[in-house]
């Protein structure tokens, strides 16, 4: 019996050592999963060029974590891994900052929009659904044209077939007004797309708690058909400054901001993000796509998965009132 | 005559009839630090002037601060999960731990375990705002809390030393929120309440924890901009080491 006691107070002593509480979100967690879990998706984002948030939150709520820390807290891992996968692209010169301001104007705008919207689905409490279904809609839609145009790329690579990107029509973008020169970018396009982009972006990250990129990269590519190696390092200075924004806007109104979580993921998505972005030096352009896109799909199918298998208990709760 | 006979004759037999209860905490307050994962704390009691154990049962409560809560029934349409109905509930505990000799409905009738809020049964909101029975939802609270530890019935975990002297350990996990708690230790005999006693337990932030906490409620702003450069700061730093590893 006492030795059981014994073996017992040693157990916790250890768990004691793993756990840390965070203030936040009033709850301990094994910090060396955490930060674990930051490098992971740090990897994934510096790799792609992408924040992970997207990997990140519904990681995190699975973890335990209360959602409304969850989607605060990951922007902070956002920044941080964009900061350091950013510097390495500006280094490269790879970066188009003059598209990336334009697409931040639209972004500020974006963002304050999602904190309106976010706060109204909320008492409408349906804000899980149109989360998961947005997520759902998002990942597949993005995660299928990926695909196709990934597979297409490689194909022509194989078979020996050069596909220039200049030679593919715009369509009705080339007609709008209000065009300028991205010089970085080699582009001369009207500046309401990239604007209404940087909305779009900023209204989801506010509701998603993604920093986008997984909309951005595509958008940059087939809609504004960007040079690949310039997308990278544009996104990730648009992520930057909507996620950052988002960050302070998020701990002034929901006060949902966990800074010991966010040390901790950062810690791990810093070192991850640098990775990354060596691994991704190593491989094509297509090769890199068609990995973001099966990357993409899988958390789109896992998330579709969960809208419709029966849930364990129908019933579930939320701590305060809606 | 006969009057202040009685009265001698009570005077006498009362104080060796009447069971009465001290209790006391191993500690009273809990202080949540950065390497918190739950602790234990111990409550110990003495019944003076015990009489036969039969028909004497223990319960200890310990009931943490109100917490509204809205609990959502998802429904399936078109294939997909939707939450369709709520119910909100207001004076429900946050934490609710009970600890007793016998399980609750074997030492009292419902109606008396009602009348103290005694066993996860008894926990009743004081304010309800549904459309539809909200008696499902109500238990769906509870299973809720049940299931993270934060709702527990244990009957059978109180030791006695002696024949007067018990104690219980109850388990304050670390998922448990701030607040003033409070311990309630009920003697029962035969069915009804003979004594009782109350004392507050308060669980706190301490340090850092409590720092930051205040920082987030008081000064969002600073608080917001600081985990933003926070993670540029880390971010640049990590981007220096690494390029001088080449």
């Amino acid at each position: 019996m006492r030795a059981r006691a014994h073996g017992r107070k040693h157990c916790r002593a250890a768990e004691q050592l793993m756990e840390i509480y965070l203030p936040v979100a009033e709850m301990s967690v094994n910090w060396l999963f955490i930060i674990l879990l930051g490098t992971g998706v740090g990897f994934l984002s510096g790799m792609f060029g992408v924040g992970g948030g997207f990997l990140m939150t519904p990681l995190l709520v699975f973890t335990g974590i209360p959602s409304t820390v969850a989607v605060a807290t990951t922007l902070s891992h956002i920044t941080a891994s964009s900061i350091s996968g950013a510097l390495a692209q500006w280094r490269k010169r790879a970066i188009d900052f003059a598209m990336a301001g334009v697409m931040l104007s639209g972004g500020v705008a974006g963002t304050m929009f999602g904190v309106w919207l976010f706060a109204l689905m909320r008492r409408q409490g349906q804000m899980d659904l149109i989360v998961a279904l947005t997520y759902v809609i998002m990942l597949g839609t993005i995660g299928t044209i990926m695909l196709r145009e990934s597979l297409g790329a490689l194909r022509a690579y194989r078979s020996g077939v050069t596909v220039s990107h200049r030679l593919v029509h715009r369509g009705w973008i080339q007609g709008l007004p209000f065009k300028m020169r991205f010089r970085q970018s080699r582009l001369y396009i009207s500046v309401i797309p990239p604007i209404a982009i940087g909305f779009a972006v900023g209204a989801l990250s506010a509701i998603m708690g993604i920093g986008g990129g997984f909309i951005i990269v595509p958008a940059m590519i087939y809609l504004l058909r960007m040079p690949t190696k310039v997308v990278m390092g544009t996104s990730l200075v648009q992520i930057i400054a909507v996620t950052s924004i988002t960050t302070i806007l998020q701990a002034t109104s929901n006060y949902a901001v966990d800074i010991i979580l966010a040390l901790l993921l950062v810690s791990g998505g810093v070192v991850g993000a640098q990775l990354g972005v060596r691994a991704g030096a190593k491989l094509r352009g297509e090769q890199l796509r068609l990995l973001l896109a099966i990357l993409v799909l899988t958390v789109g199918a896992g998330l579709a998965w969960q809208l419709v298998a029966r849930p364990a208990d129908i019933y579930s709760l939320s701590e305060g009132l809606p | 005559m006969k009057r202040t006979l009685l009265a001698l004759l009570l005077l006498v037999a009362l104080p060796a009839r009447a069971e009465d209860l001290v209790s006391g905490l191993s500690q009273d307050t809990i202080q949540i630090t950065s390497n918190y994962t739950g602790t234990d704390i111990v409550v110990f009691g003495a019944i003076e002037q015990p009489q036969n154990t039969q028909g004497r049962n223990i319960v200890v409560v310990v009931r943490g601060p109100d917490e509204p809560m809205t609990v959502r029934r998802r429904d399936r349409i078109a294939g997909v999960w939707v939450n369709s109905d709520a119910a909100r509930f207001e004076g429900l505990p946050a934490y609710y731990y009970l600890a007793s000799t016998e399980p609750v409905a074997r030492i009292a009738p419902a109606a008396a375990l009602a009348r103290y809020g005694i066993g996860l049964q008894a926990l009743r909101p004081s304010a309800i705002g549904s459309h539809h029975d909200p008696e499902p939802f109500r238990q769906a609270a509870i299973r809720y809390h049940q299931r993270t530890g934060l709702y527990t019935e244990s009957p059978g975990s109180i030791d006695f030393l002696s024949e007067s002297l018990f104690r219980t350990r109850v388990p304050v996990p670390a998922g448990v929120s701030r607040g003033q708690y409070n311990v309630e230790v009920y003697l029962f005999r035969d069915g009804e309440v003979v004594s009782a006693q109350s004392t507050p337990l308060f669980v706190d932030a301490s340090g850092l924890e409590r720092r930051l906490f205040n920082m987030a409620h008081d000064a969002p702003f600073s608080y917001g901009l600081a985990c933003v450069f926070m993670a540029m700061l880390l971010g640049w730093v990590s981007s220096v080491l690494f390029r001088r590893q080449e």
